[in-house]
């Protein structure tokens, strides 16, 4: 068994941080749907996948310049979820949470399905990162130019998203997702803010699958199976409805998963894993309302 | 109603049940009764005697009966989700490693313990019921969805983690798991997967109609209410978790023996997708519907449906539907079952098990008559 040197763990740490930027775009696309009306949405991650074919498909089918292709991709990945929104979870809005659960887990299989469908399951070939900044050297580990822009929209996303919930808008989503009638007779358009919210959600979820396949060759589904289930324990151990407990938690989900690849913890097989899930059930266990969140969600 | 029926106690007011003679009708005549006969006989081969090609004008091959014990197995873990979302209102999105554990763990038992096929099955669903009881343990610490979270993450930790412990899973080469005496062949074999079928509808239908199984119908709902009524809702959550990994276990077991040599590879979170696709589908709360979702998805993947309906090929000249659209076989069950999971979740409530009703109403000697499904609505409001 090899030791474990600062070095290794410091890396590990950037690395960590690095990840867990990605799962904590996810995260925050979760923790606004679920904050604004209590579905746990299964095709966030998905979002990202669309967006990322859109960009593909209109850069080397369409010739559209780069930076173009790319916010049509992010288009792409808006119009999903804006679809999402008004054929799938408006119609069922009323109906039992398990069945919008099941709804949006089928939103995100018919998605990767039809990417099947139409590509088969070769492995495209992406093209270039957004950004060809050779980036920072931290702790003797390569953090690309694409990797720390993807760390600065973060922080731009919970800034903007945390004056959004303080903004009449975010309050009136706070409203409808408290009593949806109640909002409705004091004059709120229901549907405006469900399809607001939406819209946010798909394009914290196309941004980050831009900008985590950037310069990667993917297969359908490429998103979901990345990010989609540490997005959701990062979610979840941040409280699930608190904006910077999602980036915490995204943040702690990036680092174990590094740790859990050290060396050390070769004797267990899958250890980042396991690691994720015994981390997750503490949470659960010792605080349930999450890191940062306020008080028990419901 | 407009007159009231003087013999009506205030103090027990009762809807009066519905007869088959409210709509004038006297019930089937001879030649229905016939008719019904021959219907029931006709259903009676095709799930008795024709997979074990028995009185059967035809060839079934033996991988056809193989592929028929798998469906009936699917069936049984159609029916184990069924208790969660349908009754429970939660849902498990790890359900393949509560089967793929199953599996794994009747194999140990059978193979390593030599032991009787029966205690590893019986064993196996046992293990899954301790697994979802002490998941549900911590997932229930709030309210809310989160046995599908912790199902969900515990699903791909027992993929990378437990699946690779090579002294419990015989590693990439799988483990060999012995069929039952008595049933070695696959056509025998399809009978005991039948039975425990049966075994799993038999408990399905009685647990409802005991206390437990009311009160997780009444705390489904709307738990409030339920809780307000003396109801345990944690308790009886955490029950429906039990049988739920209890039906998952037995289904992984049986599973187990049917292939022969189990390996962890097809235990990913596509099958508990599948799973809960095939269980909505079919129509919750709808033992029937849940069993012809479940046979639908398992005959669509295991390739039986594009085959006997030519729907690759097509007949001669006319081309098969899937060629017609350029879909992969493989990939049919991942575009066809989600366009019907929305087609069911939004226009059909109630699924397969809502069209077959029609036919079972005939069969049980009334009308064939179309009954609308209930509606469902959740009551989130306090002070409902």
């Amino acid at each position: 068994m090899l030791a474990v040197t600062g070095t290794d763990l410091l890396q590990s740490l950037v690395i960590g941080v690095v990840n867990g930027a990605v799962y904590a775009l996810i995260a925050l696309g979760l923790v606004l749907v679920y904050r604004s009306s209590g579905i746990f949405n299964f095709a966030q991650a998905e979002f990202g996948t669309v967006a990322v074919y859109g960009a593909w498909f209109s850069f080397t089918h369409w010739g559209l310049p780069y930076v173009v292709a790319a916010l049509f991709g992010v288009v792409c990945g808006i119009v999903a979820a804006l679809t999402t929104e008004r054929f799938v979870i408006r119609p069922l809005s009323q109906g039992p949470k398990v069945t919008l659960l099941v709804a949006t887990a089928g939103i995100a299989l018919l998605s990767i399905g039809v990417a099947f469908w139409r590509t088969g399951d070769n492995a495209l070939q992406f093209f270039d990162p957004l950004t060809k900044a050779e980036g920072l050297r931290i702790a003797g580990v390569q953090v690309s130019g694409q990797r720390l822009l993807t760390l600065l929209l973060l922080l731009v996303a919970v800034a903007l998203l945390t004056a959004f919930f303080r903004s009449p808008y975010g309050l009136a989503v706070l409203a409808a997702s408290q009593d949806a009638d109640a909002s409705a007779l004091v004059g709120l358009d229901v549907n405006r803010i469900s399809m607001l919210v939406w819209g946010i959600a798909g394009t914290l979820g196309a941004f980050a699958g831009i900008l985590l396949q950037g310069g990667n060759s993917f297969t359908p589904g490429a998103i979901t199976s990345l990010a989609l289930i540490p997005g959701f324990t990062a979610a979840v151990i941040g409280g699930l409805t608190s904006l910077p407990g999602a980036v915490v938690g995204g943040m702690v989900i990036g680092m174990l998963e590094s740790f859990g690849r050290l060396s050390t913890f070769d004797f267990i097989p899958g250890a980042s894993s396991v690691s994720v899930f015994v981390v997750l059930l503490l949470v659960l266990l010792v605080r349930p309302e999450g890191l940062l969140g306020g008080r028990a969600a419901t | 109603m407009t007159a009231v029926d003087p013999t009506l106690q205030l103090d027990t007011l009762q809807v009066p049940a519905e007869t088959p003679e409210q709509d004038g009708s006297t019930g089937p005549s001879a030649a229905g009764w016939i008719a019904r006969g021959a219907v029931w006989a006709f259903l009676a081969w095709l799930v008795l005697l024709y997979p074990a090609n028995i009185a059967s004008p035809f060839d079934v091959p033996a991988f056809d009966a193989n592929r028929m014990s798998e469906a009936v197995i699917f069936a049984i873990i159609g029916l184990s989700l069924n208790v969660l979302i349908g009754y429970a209102g939660q849902v498990s999105l790890g359900h393949q490693a509560f089967v793929g554990i199953g599996a794994f763990t009747s194999a140990y038992v059978v193979t390593d313990l030599t032991q009787e096929v029966v205690l590893g099955v019986l064993v196996a669903a046992l293990v899954g019921a301790v697994q979802s009881l002490l998941l549900g343990l911590v997932s229930l610490r709030l309210t809310g969805l989160y046995f599908a979270l912790v199902t969900l993450v515990y699903g791909v930790m027992a993929q990378q983690s437990i699946f690779a412990i090579e002294a419990f899973t015989g590693g990439t080469a799988g483990k060999a798991a012995a069929r039952p005496t008595g049933f070695e062949s696959d056509y025998r074999y399809y009978y005991f997967a039948l039975i425990g079928l049966v075994a799993v509808l038999l408990i399905d239908w009685r647990m409802l109609r005991t206390k437990g199984g009311r009160a997780i119908l009444a705390l489904r709902e709307n738990p409030r209410v339920a809780q307000t009524w003396g109801i345990d809702t944690k308790a009886y959550t955490l029950f429906a978790f039990a049988i739920a990994g209890l039906f998952a276990g037995l289904g992984g077991g049986l599973l187990a023996h049917r292939d022969l040599q189990v390996v962890a590879n097809p235990f990913d979170f596509n099958l508990a997708l599948v799973f809960v696709l095939m269980t909505t589908v079919g129509g919750l709360r709808n033992r029937t519907g849940v069993v012809l979702g479940s046979l639908f998805f398992a005959f669509l993947r295991n390739g039986y449906l594009v085959e006997k309906l030519r729907l690759e090929e097509g007949f001669g000249p006319i081309p098969g539907p899937l060629d017609v659209i350029d879909l992969s076989p493989e990939f049919a069950p991942l575009v066809i079952g989600p366009i019907l999971l929305l087609v069911v979740l939004t226009r059909l409530r109630g699924g397969f098990g809502q069209l077959a009703r029609p036919f079972q109403e005939w069969l049980a000697g009334r009308r064939f008559r179309w009954i609308p499904a209930d509606e469902e609505v959740t009551i989130n409001d306090v002070r409902a």
